[in-house]
């Protein structure tokens, strides 16, 4: 058993991949989650194209229902529901995805250092993550966001800061599994420096749980936004689902179409993201590949 | 229990007088009867009852109905009787002779003289945010006897009376606030002694207050309500259901509700929705340019922004109809108003050509330059609807419209106190005279870090001379030609665009009656105000 994790470990890349993609591709759930993900790519990237109204633009009679002037009706103002959410996704996507850059780069960074060098090191960056993950999420983003008014920036910047805490300890947890393993031995045996070891050795072999984690916090990021743009510190200059639902939801009663399709969207994106990220789990976790 | 009681009794009342009145109902409804409490929600809830040192319809609208003043303002811009029983005015303008009624006494049974208008104008002068621009004019107040007040001006004062009114200077006892306490932190501006209809019974910061009929008011027979209860509305939502279920009876300013709630409201059988009230106050809103930043210098600028915005498309669709459209600085409910200025329909031709012919021309994104929209926070349909619809409107004519949403009031003060904004939105309340509200969004030497001061940094020296005069002007001819002049400037030079009148509604039950007796609207005494029946719903 432990000859066979050892052999799936130092397996060519390409074979490890092609494996994975048997593992993902054999999961129901997993393929579905990547349709829609396929979908929502195709919208974010060609939905403008295909159709330009100007979501920010009057361009109906105000609170007209889906399907009597334009598809998904207007919202209180006579927007386009319909275009809101075909722009809106572009900056979902792009706040989902650069938040979880930010937070991975700041994540990886804080578990590396802890993980590898131990000591006081670790001692002194685990407290600096347990302070912030003892602060309430939401009300941390909100602060920093109304801080530094509201703009794509800062709301990246924001949903980053409060978010990275569980991406370190994940990391800091897989190194300090892998730290005493002979292959990490061995590059320490033929004088490989710390640096090479930690970012060219040890953090591709602490990938895979990262991989999905990273994949879960687009779908967290997302979430964040729309809470925030739904609080009304979203980027006023950037149309996104959040707002849409924030500034339509006193209007609930007389449109609730102008909540609820911005609302079916956001839940259709981070279900996706979701189900993509349970089915790379399933397919990068080594001992469950053994398991089928 | 108590209520329980009130409720018998109230019954009991109630039922002897369906038995004495059979019969008689139509001709009975129109008369006064005493009884009911109203039930009134505030989005604005005040944090004293003092409106002599607050400005501001929150502290003003209960304040009115706590303390009395010399005169009150009927429905056409006249003062009529009200501490003063009669007055007389000397013909040069400068003295005002005011005669008080004999029988008024203060909540803790204290007579009303004329020390005590004396102390309340010197308080108001001194600690009102108008002060200087209402009182100015005024030098002192003598009192030659215990009911006789005789105001004593250095030059004419056009808005005296108007400053007379409850809104702007209650009558304060002296012998309460005149203690040597320093006035803003009163314990009476909590805790009030009042001359007026209602006294303070209840007070819960932040959450309620109730006022009950004062019993010894001069007036007799009045005030009919036996209660006013003012609670505080955290979520316009709550205010919409109280409404449409009847629960809350009166709902002033909008009462926090979305005009699209209105509109529903106005569809139940129970509820009038009126746009009177507001014409003392009115309420004009604009987009302010910060004639400091290079753009808006040039004219031609501004007047083409002004032929970009569609003025019906605001008040018509944006509002439903519940504003209007302002055609310049003044309200069109105030008797100077004139409508022969110049006007800027909705025509994107002449302002993508004025942009063209200021040097702006359109670069290769489409847009000729880039310039910020920021909004005073708290009026969404004035103000954060409006953003919404400037920015797709101005892009038409290539300008790229940045929002800049305020986090909250004490950002967007700095930002346009600060000079630091490139446009705003925001509204000012005239007062009732120009000279009180209007005069210091434009005098050059208003320029002050303080918002609603002249902000936009505008400075016009033959304006300036133009309200000196009208500031003194008694004649009321005079004074509206002064201020037709006034007008034809403004809306050449446009330091500001003048979007729309407030939408401002004042929503109530069918069966209140007298609810609106003044231009005031809901700042100034209810003592008038009636259930049909005496009851309440």
């Amino acid at each position: 058993m432990a000859d066979d994790v050892k052999m799936n470990e130092i397996a060519a890349p390409s074979r490890r991949f092609l494996e994975a993609w048997y593992m993902f591709a054999s999961n129901k759930a997993a393929l579905l989650g990547l349709g829609l993900g396929i979908l929502i790519a195709g919208v974010t990237i060609f939905g403008p194209m295909i159709y330009p109204t100007d979501p920010f633009e009057m361009v109906g009679a105000p609170m007209s229902p889906p399907g009597e002037e334009l598809l998904l009706g207007t919202d209180f103002l006579g927007r386009d529901i319909l275009a809101g959410i075909v722009y809106g996704a572009r900056t979902t996507v792009l706040v989902g995805f650069a938040a979880t850059f930010f937070t991975l780069v700041i994540g990886i960074l804080i578990g590396v250092l802890a993980g590898f060098y131990g000591g006081w090191v670790e001692n002194l960056l685990m407290r600096v993550t347990e302070f912030f993950q003892v602060l309430p999420a939401l009300l941390l983003a909100m602060v920093l966001v109304a801080l530094f008014s509201p703009s794509l920036y800062t709301i990246i910047f924001a949903i980053g800061v409060v978010s990275w805490t569980p991406v370190a300890r994940l990391t800091r947890a897989e190194f300090l599994k892998i730290k005493e393993r002979e292959f990490v031995m061995a590059e320490r045996a033929i004088g490989a420096t710390n640096w090479s070891i930690m970012w060219k050795v040890m953090l591709p072999n602490a990938a895979p749980p990262l991989i999905v984690a990273a994949t879960l916090g687009v779908g967290v990021a997302i979430l964040f936004e729309a809470a925030l743009s739904f609080l009304g510190l979203g980027d006023p200059n950037a149309f996104s689902w959040g707002y849409m639902i924030g500034a339509s939801r006193d209007f609930i009663w007389d449109t609730w179409w102008a909540v609820t399709f911005p609302g079916l969207a956001i839940f259709v994106t981070v279900l996706s993201i979701s189900l993509i990220g349970d089915g790379l789990n399933d397919a990068l976790n080594p001992k469950l590949r053994l398991v089928k | 229990m108590r209520t329980k009681l009130r409720k018998w009794r109230t019954t009991f009342w109630l039922l002897s007088c369906m038995v004495l009145t059979m019969g008689f109902t139509s001709a009975y409804a129109g008369t006064p009867v005493r009884g009911g409490d109203l039930i009134t929600g505030y989005g604005q809830f005040p944090s004293h009852f003092n409106h002599a040192i607050q400005s501001g319809a929150a502290t003003a609208v209960p304040g009115c109905n706590i303390f009395a003043s010399l005169v009150e303002t009927n429905t056409k811009f006249e003062p009529v009787p009200y501490l003063a029983k009669s007055w007389e005015v000397s013909s040069d303008g400068l003295t005002y002779t005011f005669h008080l009624v004999e029988n008024a006494t203060f909540h803790d049974g204290k007579p009303i003289t004329s020390e005590d208008v004396a102390f309340s104008f010197e308080i108001v002068k001194a600690n009102h945010s108008f002060g200087p621009s209402m009182l100015g004019p005024v030098d002192r107040v003598e009192t030659p006897d215990k009911y006789t007040a005789v105001f004593k001006l250095n030059n004419p004062h056009p808005a005296l009376f108007m400053v007379l009114s409850p809104a702007l200077l209650p009558i304060l006892p002296k012998h309460v606030y005149g203690d040597g306490q320093p006035i803003r932190k009163h314990p009476a501006n909590t805790n009030p002694v009042g001359s007026g209809p209602f006294k303070l019974a209840e007070f819960k910061p932040g959450d309620y207050f109730i006022l009950e009929r004062n019993p010894n008011f001069f007036r007799p027979g009045q005030p009919y309500l036996d209660r006013i209860i003012g609670r505080r509305i955290k979520d316009p939502n709550a205010n919409f259901i109280a409404m449409k279920k009847g629960d809350f009876h009166l709902a002033m300013f909008n009462g926090g509700l979305r005009l699209k709630q209105i509109e529903s409201l106005k569809k139940e059988k129970h509820i009038v929705v009126t746009s009177k009230g507001y014409e003392a106050i009115a309420p004009v809103y604009f987009l302010e340019f910060n004639l400091r930043k290079e753009m808006f210098k040039d004219v031609r600028v501004r007047q083409a922004i002004a032929y970009a915005i569609d003025r019906k498309f605001i008040t018509e669709k944006l509002h439903s109809g519940f504003s209007k459209a302002a055609t310049g600085p003044l309200h069109s409910s105030f008797p100077w108003y004139t409508d022969q200025v110049n006007t800027y329909a909705l025509n994107l031709e002449k302002a993508n050509q004025l942009l063209d012919e200021a040097g702006y021309p359109k670069k290769a994104d489409g847009y000729r330059f880039s310039a910020t929209i920021a909004w005073y926070p708290g009026e969404p349909d004035s103000m954060d609807t409006l953003a919404a619809y400037m920015k797709p409107q101005l892009k038409k004519v290539g300008i790229d419209v940045q929002l800049k949403p305020p986090a909250d009031f004490v950002s967007w003060y700095k930002h346009v106190a600060g000079w630091q904004h490139d446009m705003t939105m925001s509204n000012i309340y005239s007062w009732g005279d120009p000279m009180i509200g209007v005069h210091r969004l434009y005098l050059c030497d208003n320029q002050k870090h303080v918002v609603w001061t002249n902000t936009s940094g505008y400075c016009n020296k033959e304006l300036d001379a133009i309200m000196a005069k009208a500031s003194v002007e008694t004649d009321f001819a005079e004074r509206k030609a002064l201020y037709a002049q006034f007008q034809q400037i403004l809306t050449e030079d446009l330091p500001l665009i003048w979007t729309h009148e407030a939408p401002y509604q004042t929503i109530y039950h069918k069966n209140l009656n007298n609810v609106i007796t003044s231009v005031w609207g809901a700042a100034s005494p209810a003592d008038k105000m009636y259930w049909t029946d005496g009851k309440m719903p």
